[in-house]
């Protein structure tokens, strides 16, 4: 099976696997739900206090969330006792990264729109102009987070503690993509274009090819049998 | 020789307490708590080079899987975080008197923090993990993304303190550049870069000795 | 300004105990490997009673190793 033919194909599985249990993703919608009601109750008094905290809160739901999706990435694998296999297969294992991430950045993609959009519709946000702009920015940071996510999730999949060490792994690593992204949304949000925010885009992108090349380039290594 | 090297930086540890107390002058605007400096510059500078060579160990395990390397990159990782927290204790002890605050989130403090926290998760991961070459593995790869992420918290978090914001707090103890103040210094910076050789070479040939001891 | 001598104290006093225990922790984690290395060594230089050096097990003909040290070969 060809290179590309092979990470297609872990993906079309997880996919697969997700749209019929609907398992991780309606653990997520429901999630962000709750995490907006939370939001609410913690920050919503004030409707000035809460606009000026709205990137951050809205990145802070995308992270919780991802942490949560991507702690799961091979969670099938290892209750299934597939892990074995994984280890096994021939071949470029950098393929099965790929496979992942993309599975990963769809499943992130999908709670991300439905969390703005309950943003937009509890919060009574304007998205207007900002829209397009706002989408590049989520889908680099996004993409950011399932590019070291996915790496990681494999070096934590068998070891002790492992919902703890994946966070505690991943998210000082993801300062950069977090600072970037909060920003460049806030700014957007003000009504700035998408050129005002060129270096926090800059970043993301330096960012996520970085993350990426390394996580192909060293996947082989952690799925070493 | 280790043993050498451990005298030879116990002298420059003396030299360079003489020198912070002894030959540097009292500061004009800060007084004698600037004498902090002394011990914290010199311990983030060194905690810098165990980060390098954690990454460069880091590589050339991944390449060459020879365990020496995957000593060197945890000895340096423990030095590592041990400096840097300490760096970062020093450096709040002297911003209390001098700042007025045990802490703020400026450029430099927010990037070292973040270094901090990277490193000991790459520590905690060393201790997670009971097979020693599964941990050595797993340990380079993350030393090496961790590595590739600094010049990124570098850029971001000095972006996110100084756009559209007016420059942080004076830092302590800036550069006058007399020779009085440089010389204090670079002893001590020897002297702490001395004492990281030393840590990683004895912590080294230990993790070496285990290893032999289970086989 | 004042001089906050307790503050350098503190800073100065704090890296002394810290890399002293680091330093102590290494020389006890030293001195327990040599001991068990020494052990080690001890157990598997054990001379049996005959006084010849003692051979893998895998390696013992039958003979050889139905039979106790010590005792006349039948």
């Amino acid at each position: 099976m060809s290179y590309a033919r092979r990470a297609l194909a872990v993906a079309w599985k997880d996919l697969a696997v997700e749209r019929r249990s609907k398992e991780t993703l309606n653990a997520l919608v429901f999630f962000s739900l709750l995490l907006l009601f939370v939001f609410q109750f913690t920050l919503g008094g004030d409707r000035e206090r809460l606009a000026a905290v709205l990137p951050g809160v809205l990145w802070l739901g995308f992270v919780l969330s991802a942490l949560l999706a991507l702690g799961r990435t091979f969670l099938v694998e290892r209750e299934h006792d597939c892990w074995e296999g994984l280890l096994l297969a021939p071949g470029d294992k950098s393929a099965i990264y790929l496979g992942k991430l993309a599975g990963n950045l769809a499943l992130m993609l999908v709670v991300e729109a439905l969390v703005l959009g309950l943003f937009v519709v509890f919060f009574d946000i304007d998205l207007g102009r900002a829209l397009p702009g706002l989408l590049v920015v989520v889908l680099l940071g996004t993409l950011g987070l399932a590019a070291v996510g996915t790496l990681f999730a494999a070096m934590t999949a068998n070891v002790r503690a492992r919902e703890l060490l994946f966070p505690v792994l991943l998210l000082p690593v993801q300062i950069p993509v977090l600072l970037a992204t909060v920003k460049a949304t806030e700014a957007l949000l003000l009504g700035e274009p998408l050129g005002a925010v060129g270096h926090w885009v800059k970043l993301l992108l330096a960012a996520d090819v970085i993350y990426v090349v390394v996580s192909l380039l060293t996947f082989d290594v952690v799925l070493e049998a | 020789m280790v043993k050498t090297l451990g005298w030879l930086t116990a002298a420059a540890l003396a030299a360079g307490l003489v020198m912070a107390f002894g030959v540097a002058p009292r500061e004009v605007t800060q007084g004698n708590v600037q004498r902090i400096m002394y011990v914290h510059v010199p311990l983030i500078l060194a905690s810098y080079v165990a980060f390098v060579v954690l990454a460069v160990a880091s590589l050339v395990y991944l390449v060459r899987r020879d365990p020496a390397a995957d000593g060197v990159a945890h000895a340096s990782g423990e030095v590592g975080v041990m400096f840097v927290g300490l760096g970062i204790a020093t450096g709040s002890i002297w911003g209390k008197p001098t700042w007025g605050t045990w802490w703020t989130w400026d450029a430099r403090l927010t990037s070292v923090a973040i270094l901090f926290v990277m490193y000991l998760g790459y520590l905690l991961l060393r201790g997670t993990i009971d097979d020693p070459e599964r941990a050595a593995r797993y340990c380079a790869v993350l030393g090496i993304v961790a590595a590739l992420d600094i010049p990124l918290v570098h850029f971001s978090v000095y972006w996110w303190r100084t756009l559209h914001q007016p420059p942080s707090l004076m830092k302590p103890g800036g550069f006058t550049g007399s020779s009085s103040i440089l010389w204090p210094l670079l002893v001590n910076l020897l002297a702490f870069i001395l004492l990281y050789v030393y840590f990683v070479a004895r912590r080294a040939r230990l993790l070496r000795a285990q290893a032999e001891a289970i086989a | 300004m004042p001089d906050h001598w307790s503050f350098v104290a503190a800073a100065y006093g704090l890296t002394a105990a810290v890399l002293l225990i680091y330093w102590r922790r290494l020389a006890t984690k030293e001195r327990e490997v040599e001991a068990s290395k020494r052990l080690n060594a001890e157990r598997s230089r054990e001379p049996s009673i005959t006084g010849h050096p003692r051979s893998e097990p895998a390696s013992r003909t039958p003979l050889q190793q139905n039979q106790r040290p010590g005792a006349p070969l039948p």
